[in-house]
């Protein structure tokens, strides 16, 4: 099974790509999906606080279990130009 | 230069942030006169917008339209403008009646022109009268003189642009130098012949080595200047921008100016990056969230938009490892630029520009025309710049008239070639007619609202259909509230973020409210409650920042990492922290947030009073286009079906879903209509307002606001 975790912004200029896929077991979490970014490009120096994170497209928790396919972005905090 | 009048004056010292004068210009009569203000006018209306709002609240009547004598255009920084010190200090407000809402509005704009103001010893500038002949005032703080001059005539090319006339004019003043002790505020032809003339803020950057300019660029500001027969205001000040504001505490505002730097420095590189890509970063998020404008805010994403994404204009226009700040000391520095862009368009083709831009707003705008090519936003910023014309206006009028041709209200005769989404050739073709009032530029250059009425008459005649049928029909797609073009955000799928467009006083201009985000992706306002509470809070504190002289990004757009152990971290309140103590080690004050909150709402009251008086104040004036709600015609439904389907499931107030496409589609509307009322009674209550969105007297009276003029509006 796998995920794909999307880059966005500045993120996918820092890591060189716009998308990484992510082999999962039944009991992944979102914060797993975390851990493998933070370990895989730790130049994108991506913190729990600075983020949101969206499973899909909706909103999500640290500790939201993850399902085959699902496609998860590390938002920034936006509050318009 | 030809002198028409000129007075000696000595420049009053800054203290506390304030210098306690306000210049006042009379065009017609040729009068300049210095006036104090009398010791409270400060602290009951903070600066910028609020000294805005309160002359022309005074100064004048319902009757006033934009280009009556009695109509003021105020320029006006705020207390805590010009502090190299703490970050995003060089913002002034435009204020004065628009041509395109008639009532207020205040446009933000950056640079030195703030600054400078407050350094040659005013807290405001109040520009009265018409002049027959064009003229330029200059307000020289060195020299100790103002003076009101014939505009000097230069080539006829010079003379026409917004740019290049001020640019020439900063050298003139200075014995044939640029120099960052000199700034100008200029308006270009454009702005004689379309309703959305901007006022561009012009500033030397050292760096660059260049003039550079920032716009204030909503609701026609520069139309009312050139109507006024005013072509530029210069000036100079050499006094030392580092504690210009003579604060009470320099400690304090040194310790609070280290502290936010400290945050931007932190944390904006692992956000947004502002400092590197400037606002375009925000389409690629915009389009993945269906909120990026295309073809007149039809669909909020396209497969082409990757064309118009940030890294494009990084990667090929912008100038790299140019700190690009529009004001000193600010280290977000998000003003990016570009040098030698060859323009392959429009009478300029083959000159080589400089280009300040773009913003996201200019890209948004391209899109809403369905045009995708960032060559065209290049060229597209520039010309709008040299006419001295709204990016979004421009934009989102000509998208709006895009439509109205694809979808038969117009033909080929009325505009004279096709006028299609995506066409680049009729687009820039469109600009130019614009700029120089000709052909169909002539119509365009009116706005939508204006527009609207002309396109039904046209098509009523053509059909011979009643008129008020076009209309109706046209209001749907027509992007305006109040007479102002909507900002570059589809609002359709936040509820929150339709309040923050229709209940914004000066219309659908998003430094009210930005709530999108929060609201639709981050879904922190999941009830009416919620949303109506959001609608209150954020226009008191976004709007503060234009009374007192400050840029709102570093709030905005660089989470605190401090924010994420509050109860409220979209608030961001640590950030706030420290502007609340910049405040009050400038002005010595002791406010706290909460103090913070009721100026501005005073601020919000008395523009609520303006709008009244202007008849743009009652729930009739908030209300929306359908498109700003909802997909208006079929195959925008249809572009989402699945998605608003099931939306329809969750949110239908337990109807059955019906089972045609068609069917559902007209379910979707009436239900998103009704969302919306709900949320204007919500939010009314919230503001203290009666139902149909007017203040409650004791609203008034609670901000001692309750004048005469007030009583009788009221009754």
């Amino acid at each position: 099974m796998k995920v794909t975790i999307e880059f966005l912004g500045t993120q996918h200029a820092v890591v060189g790509a716009d998308r990484v896929e992510m082999p999962i077991t039944g009991k992944a979490t979102v914060n797993d999906a975390l851990d493998y970014v933070q370990s895989k490009y730790p130049q994108l120096k991506l913190a729990e606080w600075m983020v949101i994170v969206v499973v899909n497209q909706h909103i999500a928790s640290l500790d939201q279990v993850l399902k085959a396919d699902d496609v998860i972005s590390f938002l920034p905090f936006l509050s318009g130009g | 230069m030809e002198i028409l009048k000129q007075i000696k004056y000595k420049p009053a010292r800054v203290a506390g942030g304030y210098t306690d004068r306000i210049l006042r210009i009379d065009l017609t009569g040729r009068e300049i006169n210095v006036e104090k203000l009398p010791s409270d006018f400060k602290a009951k209306y903070t600066g910028g917008r609020g000294y805005a709002l309160k002359l022309i609240w005074d100064g004048t009547t319902g009757e006033t339209r934009y280009q009556s004598p009695e109509n003021i255009l105020v320029m006006a920084s705020g207390p805590l403008g010009n502090e190299p010190g703490f970050p995003g200090t060089g913002k002034f407000i435009v204020g004065t009646i628009s041509p395109l809402t008639d009532t207020f509005i205040d446009s933000n704009v950056g640079g030195h022109f703030g600054p400078l103001l407050k350094l040659a010893g005013f807290d405001a500038l109040a520009v009265t009268g018409l002049s027959k002949e064009e003229v330029v005032i200059v307000i020289d703080g060195d020299a100790g003189t103002i003076a009101i001059t014939a505009a000097p005539k230069y080539d006829k090319e010079t003379n026409g642009g917004a740019l290049s006339y001020g640019q020439r004019l900063l050298k003139e003043v200075n014995d044939g130098q640029f120099s960052d002790c000199l700034a100008a505020a200029s308006a270009g032809r454009g702005a004689l012949h379309a309703r959305y003339g901007v006022i561009h803020s012009l500033y030397y950057d050292k760096r660059r080595g260049r003039v550079r300019a920032k716009q204030a660029g909503r609701g026609g500001t520069g139309t009312v200047m050139r109507a006024k027969g005013l072509k530029n205001i210069v000036v100079r000040s050499s006094r030392a921008k580092a504690n210009g504001n003579n604060p009470v505490d320099k400690k304090g505002v040194r310790a609070a100016g280290r502290e936010m730097k400290r945050v931007i420095a932190r944390a904006d590189p692992t956000q947004l990056h502002l400092s590197a890509w400037g606002t375009t970063i925000l389409s690629e998020y915009m389009d993945k969230f269906h909120i990026f404008p295309v073809n007149n805010y039809q669909y909020g994403q396209s497969p082409d938009s990757v064309k118009l994404f940030a890294h494009v204009f990084l990667d090929n226009y912008f100038s790299r490892r140019v700190p690009d700040g529009c004001y000193y000391g600010c280290n977000l520095a998000c003003a990016k630029g570009a040098e030698n862009v060859e323009l392959t368009r429009g009478p300029g083709a083959g000159r080589r520009v400089s280009v300040d831009g773009p913003e996201y707003e200019t890209v948004g705008a391209v899109a809403c025309m369905g045009i995708f090519d960032p060559h065209y936003v290049m060229e597209y910023n520039w010309y709008c710049d040299e006419y001295g014309l709204d990016v979004i206006s421009t934009g989102v009028t000509t998208a709006f008239f895009m439509e109205c041709f694809e979808r038969g209200y117009l033909t080929v005769d009325d505009i004279g070639y096709q006028l299609k989404f995506g066409d680049i050739t009729a687009a820039d073709r469109l600009l130019h007619e614009i700029a120089a009032g000709k052909g169909f530029g002539k119509i365009v250059g009116q706005g939508v609202a204006r527009g609207k009425k002309w396109v039904a008459q046209k098509y009523a005649a053509r059909n011979k259909t009643p008129k008020d049928e076009a209309l109706a029909e046209l209001n749907k797609f027509g992007m305006e509230v109040k007479g102002l073009e909507f900002s570059m955000y589809v609002t359709k799928e936040s509820l929150a973020q339709q309040g923050g467009y229709g209940f914004a006083l000066k219309g659908p201009q998003h430094d009210e409210a930005w709530l999108i985000f929060i609201d639709q992706v981050y879904q922190e306002l999941p009830t009416l409650e919620d949303k109506a509470a959001a609608l209150k809070w954020f226009p008191l504190i976004r709007t503060w920042f234009n009374a007192t002289g400050l840029c709102k990004l570093h709030w905005i757009d660089v989470r605190n990492p401090e924010a994420a152990a509050t109860d409220e971290p979209s608030k961001n309140l640590p950030t706030l922290a420290h502007y609340v103590d910049y405040l009050n080690a400038t002005t010595g004050s002791h406010k706290s947030l909460l103090d913070i909150l009721d100026d501005s709402e005073r601020l919000y009251i008395l523009q609520k009073l303006i709008n009244l008086r202007q008849g743009k104040g009652t729930r009739a004036s908030d209300q929306l286009p359908l498109r700003a709600m909802a997909p208006v015609f079929f195959n925008e439904y249809q572009s989402r079906a699945d998605y608003y389907d099931r939306w329809l499931g969750q949110n239908g107030g337990g109807r059955k879903l019906p089972a045609s496409p068609g069917q559902r589609h007209k379910l979707l509307i009436e239900r998103r209509i009704e969302e919306y009322q709900q949320l204007c009674d919500a939010v009314y209550q919230q503001k203290g307002f009666t139902p149909e969105g007017i203040p409650k007297r004791e609203t008034v009276a609670r901000f001692g606001l309750l004048d005469e003029k007030a009583r009788r509006l009221l009754e």
